[in-house]
């Protein structure tokens, strides 16, 4: 049987990161290079998670405002799923099932921004751990199409184009999976200080999880609560009343609980902060 | 009872989480400051070394076996778990006392209770053993067994015994503890303790401490039982080194534990035997998803970082092994599904993952243990798998998909402002998200003064480059004094080191275990160093450790089983002195 804790943990991103540095098709000629990058950016798709899309539907339209700023032409990726909740809950057939329907709707596609580090991190880890032979093969190809909309963004070769001013105060939460499955901290942070007239404020152990987990908030809550109470005690010592993250899910989990205890604290996606940003 | 149940017990009760998160987060803190004073490919090393050895068990085994028949120490192989308490009541024969220190495997088996119902006075003389031991529910930590227990608790323990303490001064707690143990061992028929690896080529057995009771039970008794598992293993000095170069840092923040063990032939008069335990770790080794758990060397890495165990403490897993670790090694050794619900007691958050210093991709596991706890019907009730059948339907498809977004929504939309998420428990604070929820700029220029104080980062240490002076830096940051010349005192012993190790400060004394009994008995233990035998790393110490007995020494002898408050000169001297020249 094929093993998850084998899966490649690939840092490489064919075409997807290596856009307008170098022409995919190596013609060598300025005039060809540019054709090849327009007919690249035609098939950049933008996947809106299916939790996204029910918890913060707003959420893919900054995601599209800002790549549509940066010069890109998107096709959205709506109505699937990568398979990740069932797939942590131990119900591989079923995760399977499910992501072979977002691998068939990204497969014309070339590069594929999701607007979550988790939902990436399934897709390029560990959808292809699902499938045997020859199958495996291409969904691993696919799935190495894929890219965290933070990292894309901090490698898009027109990205000093943009001009990002926002006056305020906000604190970052580091998303365990974009931290330790993609190591995209570096790129959210440093889109972070991009924003002019935005301060940052660090937590003190940035790098501890705020229990959501998926299905572990509710399989275990007592566990889970724990976990987010003592994440909202390091967000409220920064003062800060907005949590900015790459990840919606650790952000939907924090608002739930601090609106619970009647906290005033609202978490924004990385897209909607530099939406707003953008002048 | 399952996993949820045991741990919001103990968190509405016995809330470990206030002791142990502090304790963590600072000790997670100074293992990576400690790792980070290299060498720089330690954890590929010791990766390395313990691949080799899970590859190569059984041929590691029959070498060993050799060593072992040379040296005159008995190998015992055991299948199960009551072979092997079966095997050590035998070899201990008509003993009556016998003194016990740290042992996973032993855990593991239940062998302290067993000797126990078969009338044998067994004694936990690792502090920390000690005192979970008169709590009477296990350890709560592979490295640090009473970590649960505060120092108030802990006084309250060692109340139950008779002992009459004014305060509750961790000195004082550990000293107590030490004194009864002391006790003990003048008289005791064999001492019986675990090993952190066996060293297939030379016949040795590496075991690790801290407090000098392994030394004590090792040397002292007449008989010495060392219990560990099978995979334990390992090819040569050199990887038992590259071992130790991680396991210490990684458990407890320190370069290398106080007393370092490398055991060979049992000394005139004293018997020595090793009892390697299966109990399904072959089983393990044939299915290639899980092997690599066996590459694991017990230091609690996973469990230190982990936010689920800090929130719920160890005992809440119910098993032996608790933490990551815990949560995948309990269904493999016990695959009849009494731990089958432990991996999903996991956020996969993957702190575990980064933290093994020997690379198991622990997180990753979990999810391969949860695959097969619901494929073999031991996790997951017919709701719950009716539920994931339709959820897998409705995403089956983009349009069915976007109608069941659409209409979670619209429900939530409806709903989610007063409706807290499904399960019956009426303090879980948490509501459900509300899509329709605007968020409001203005926030951003309300923000309070910053409450928190943020750590100023650290100096960056630069110790000297030369090896005699970064050893003297080193051993000078444990407390030991490094002199070129000294005036001798009363109740000095004098011992000749053989080597150094500039990175960790320790030195290695070679030759047989009676010649180093004055370490345990002297007020002060002087060392003689000569400067062009001090090695850089641990694992450079290889050509340095002979064939027969030897002991890296890092520190004096000491104890953190009370909160993690270090307090020297447990068994051994408390100051020790190491003249350079």
């Amino acid at each position: 049987m094929k093993s998850v804790a084998s899966c490649v943990e690939s840092r490489e991103y064919p075409w997807v990161l290596a856009l307008g540095k170098t022409c995919p098709r190596e013609h060598g000629n300025g005039r060809f290079g540019r054709t090849c990058l327009q007919w690249l950016m035609a098939r950049v798709a933008l996947f809106d998670p299916c939790y996204m899309s029910t918890l913060r539907p707003q959420d893919i339209g900054f995601a599209r405002h800002i790549l549509e700023a940066l010069g890109d032409q998107v096709t959205m990726i709506d109505g699937r799923c990568c398979g990740q909740p069932a797939f942590n809950s131990g119900f591989h057939d079923e995760a399977r099932g499910v992501g072979r329907q977002l691998l068939k709707a990204a497969q014309p596609h070339q590069v594929v921004v999701t607007t979550s580090g988790s939902c990436t991190s399934m897709v390029r880890h560990y959808l292809p751990t699902l499938f045997e032979g020859s199958r495996a093969a291409g969904a691993t190809s696919i799935a190495s199409r894929f890219v965290d909309f933070a990292s894309y963004l901090a490698n898009h070769p027109r990205l000093d184009k943009l001009t990002f001013k926002l006056e305020g105060v906000v604190t970052y939460h580091d998303s365990c999976h974009s931290r330790r499955e993609l190591h995209a901290s570096g790129a959210v942070k440093g889109l972070l200080a991009r924003v002019d007239g935005l301060e940052v404020r660090p937590l003190l152990y940035e790098d501890e999880c705020c229990g959501f987990g998926g299905t572990f908030s509710v399989k275990q809550p007592e566990v889970s609560v724990a976990m987010m109470t003592s994440k909202l005690d390091d967000i409220s010592l920064t003062g800060a009343r907005i949590v900015v993250s790459s990840d919606y899910s650790c952000l939907a989990h924090i608002e739930s609980g601090a609106r619970g205890i009647g906290m005033q604290i609202q978490g924004w996606s990385l897209a909607e902060l530099l939406a707003r940003a953008l002048s | 009872m399952s996993y949820r149940e045991r741990a919001s017990r103990e968190m509405r009760i016995e809330r470990p989480s206030a002791t142990v998160t502090p304790i963590m987060r600072k000790l997670v803190a100074d293992s990576e400051a400690m790792l980070s004073r290299g060498p720089a490919d330690a954890r590929q090393r010791a990766g390395a070394a313990r691949s080799y050895a899970i590859d190569h068990l059984e041929e590691l085994h029959q070498q060993l076996r050799g060593q072992f028949e040379r040296r005159g120490i008995g190998y015992h192989r055991c299948v199960t778990a009551e072979d092997a308490v079966a095997k050590v009541r035998e070899l201990l024969g008509d003993a009556k006392r016998v003194a016990k220190s740290k042992s996973m495997v032993a855990e593991e088996i239940g062998l302290t209770h067993a000797l126990r119902a078969e009338g044998i006075d067994v004694l936990e003389t690792d502090i920390g053993e000690y005192i979970v031991d008169i709590e009477g529910r296990g350890p709560s930590h592979i490295t640090a067994p009473a970590l649960h227990l505060n120092r108030a608790r802990i006084r309250e323990m060692l109340a139950r015994t008779g002992a009459e303490l004014p305060d509750d001064d961790p000195t004082r707690l550990s000293r107590y503890v030490r004194d009864v143990v002391g006790d003990f061992f003048k008289d005791c028929d064999a001492g019986i303790t675990g090993a952190n690896a066996v060293v297939a080529s030379s016949g040795r057995i590496t075991i690790v401490e801290n407090e000098g009771n392994v030394s004590l039970g090792a040397s002292h008794p007449k008989l010495h039982i060392a219990v560990t598992g099978l995979e334990k293993v390992v090819a040569d000095e050199a990887a038992a080194l590259s071992i130790l170069e991680v396991l210490a840092p990684s458990a407890t923040a320190q370069p290398l534990t106080s007393f370092s063990h490398f055991l060979a032939d049992p000394m005139p008069g004293q018997q020595r035997h090793v009892v390697f335990v299966d109990g399904g770790r072959s089983a393990i080794l044939t299915d290639p998803r899980y092997r690599d758990i066996l590459k694991c060397i017990r230091c609690g890495a996973c469990m230190n970082g982990c936010p689920v165990y800090r929130a719920a403490g160890g005992l809440s897993y119910g098993s032996p092994y608790m933490g990551p670790i815990g949560a995948i090694i309990s269904p493999l050794l016990w695959p009849d599904g009494r731990f089958a619900d432990l991996p999903f007691a996991s956020s996969l958050c993957g702190r575990c993952t980064e933290s093994c210093p020997v690379g198991i991709p622990l997180h990753r596991m979990l999810l391969d243990l949860r695959g097969d706890a619901v494929s073999g019907k031991q996790a997951a009730d017919f709701k719950e798998r009716m539920a994931w059948k339709g959820w897998a339907a409705s995403f089956g498809g983009a349009t069915r998909a976007r109608a069941a977004t659409a209409l979670a929504r619209v429900g939530l939309r409806t709903f989610g402002r007063t409706v807290r998420p499904p399960g019956p428990q009426r303090d879980d604070p948490r509501l459900l998200p509300d899509p329709s929820q605007e968020h409001d700029p203005e926030l951003l220029l309300k923000a309070a003064d910053r409450r928190s104080i943020i750590p100023v980062a650290a100096i960056v240490e630069q110790p000297p480059a030369d090896l005699p002076g970064r050893f003297a830096h080193r051993a000078r940051q444990l407390g030991v004094e490094v002199v070129t010349e000294y005036e001798s005192r009363d109740g000095d012993r004098v011992l000749t080191a053989a080597a150094g190790i500039a990175s960790t400060g320790s030195v290695l004394l070679t030759g047989d275990q009676a010649a180093r009994r004055p370490l345990l008995a002297a007020n002060r233990v002087v060392v003689k160093l000569a400067a062009e035998s001090i090695v850089a790393y641990p694992h450079n110490l290889e050509s340095h450790l002979g064939d027969g007995d030897a002991l890296i020494l890092t520190g004096a002898s000491r104890t953190a089983d009370v909160e993690k408050i270090i307090v020297r000169g447990i068994h051994g001297a408390e100051d020790l002195l190491v003249l350079l020249d």
